[in-house]
């Protein structure tokens, strides 16, 4: 708790810019005045607003184009848009989340995952749920593939290829879309790889996927067993990414 | 009392943060380590982890997604 409260005092020395500034903050604002005033040949920030209002116009027209022929191309068209936007501005970002709290010790991308994993565990479980009660066919139940060897090691070469891409495949997608160069790269291997991937699908689907077991929680707990199961579980991992992050903090203060 | 900059620009993200980590480590107290990122999540990583060490962060926008971070060696 001593480890937050220090570090939202730290902020909000900053914000509040010279009120409450220690010494060494006034040091740290004098000579960065001094080096903005140093490096003139900074370009003005050009106006992106027109950009916006010409690209919402062309979102819309397309999508309207897209509503023309097939209804659910629209309502892709809209989520992957919407999508993309709040990946970007949120910074959300799943490569950081597992390779953070190893580097530096901060978890708080990996807590913010862990809850979206918790809202979106009850929106699916509402959404089957509410199917199975009305009688009707639960939806996505094509995505209940069962538990393998292959599931680890697919993990880890994911694991290690996101980290030296410096994204998995959403953080890779918005940061082409943001302009960055270099990840430009990491799309086309991430594409031949998927058609590698897709390539070689039958194979481990035949000797090793299908020898696992396909567990769909709901049919060995119940629909509340589950849903209490799955939540008390990233409740857990959020503790103990919360105790992670302290025990990190404690050991780097005291060096 | 002197200020550094570390070029960050074109590199994915744990390289600035690692690079900063090194610079960091080379500076006397008092020093600025000035990172000037482009890769957005960059410039989340490397304040955060430069606040967790208990360090003065200041982030400005420099241009349209180039970012400089100021992190002062203040102990």
């Amino acid at each position: 708790m001593v480890v937050y409260k220090v570090k939202r005092l730290l902020i909000i020395k900053q914000r509040l810019g010279g009120v409450v500034l220690s010494e060494t903050n006034n040091s740290l604002s004098a000579r960065r005045s001094s080096s903005r005033s140093g490096s003139a040949n900074r370009k003005p920030k050009k106006n992106l607003i027109p950009h916006g209002i010409m690209s919402f116009i062309i979102f819309v027209v397309i999508g309207l184009w897209f509503a023309s022929k097939n209804p659910s191309l629209a309502i892709f068209w809209m989520t992957g848009i919407a999508f993309g936007f709040i990946l970007q501005r949120s910074r959300f970002c799943f490569t950081a989340s597992m390779r953070d709290p190893l580097l530096t010790g901060v978890t708080s991308v990996l807590r913010s995952v862990l809850i979206a994993f918790a809202i979106t565990s009850i929106g699916f479980w509402a959404i089957k749920y509410g199917a199975f009660v009305q009688g009707l066919p639960i939806p996505g139940m094509g995505y209940v593939v069962p538990v393998s060897f292959a599931t680890a090691i697919g993990a880890t070469m994911f694991g290690i290829g996101m980290v030296i891409a410096g994204g998995c495949a959403s953080g890779t997608l918005m940061r082409v879309g943001e302009g960055f160069m270099m990840q430009i790269l990491s799309l086309t291997f991430f594409i031949i790889g998927s058609l590698l991937g897709a390539h070689d699908f039958g194979w481990w689907k035949e000797n090793v996927i299908l020898k696992g077991k396909s567990i769909f929680l709901p049919d060995y707990l119940g629909w509340f067993g589950a849903l209490f199961a799955q939540l008390l579980l990233i409740v857990v991992l959020f503790v103990i990414a919360d105790q992670w992050e302290q025990k990190k903090a404690g050991n780097m203060s005291s060096h | 009392m002197k200020e550094v900059i570390l070029d960050c620009f074109g590199e994915a993200c744990p390289v600035p943060l690692v690079k900063a980590e090194k610079a960091i480590s080379t500076l006397e107290i008092g020093d600025v380590l000035i990172v000037q990122i482009d890769h957005s999540c960059a410039m989340k990583n490397v304040p955060e982890w430069a606040r967790a060490q208990g360090y003065n962060v200041e982030i400005e926008e420099v241009n349209d997604g180039e970012w400089e971070v100021f992190i002062e060696k203040n102990k």
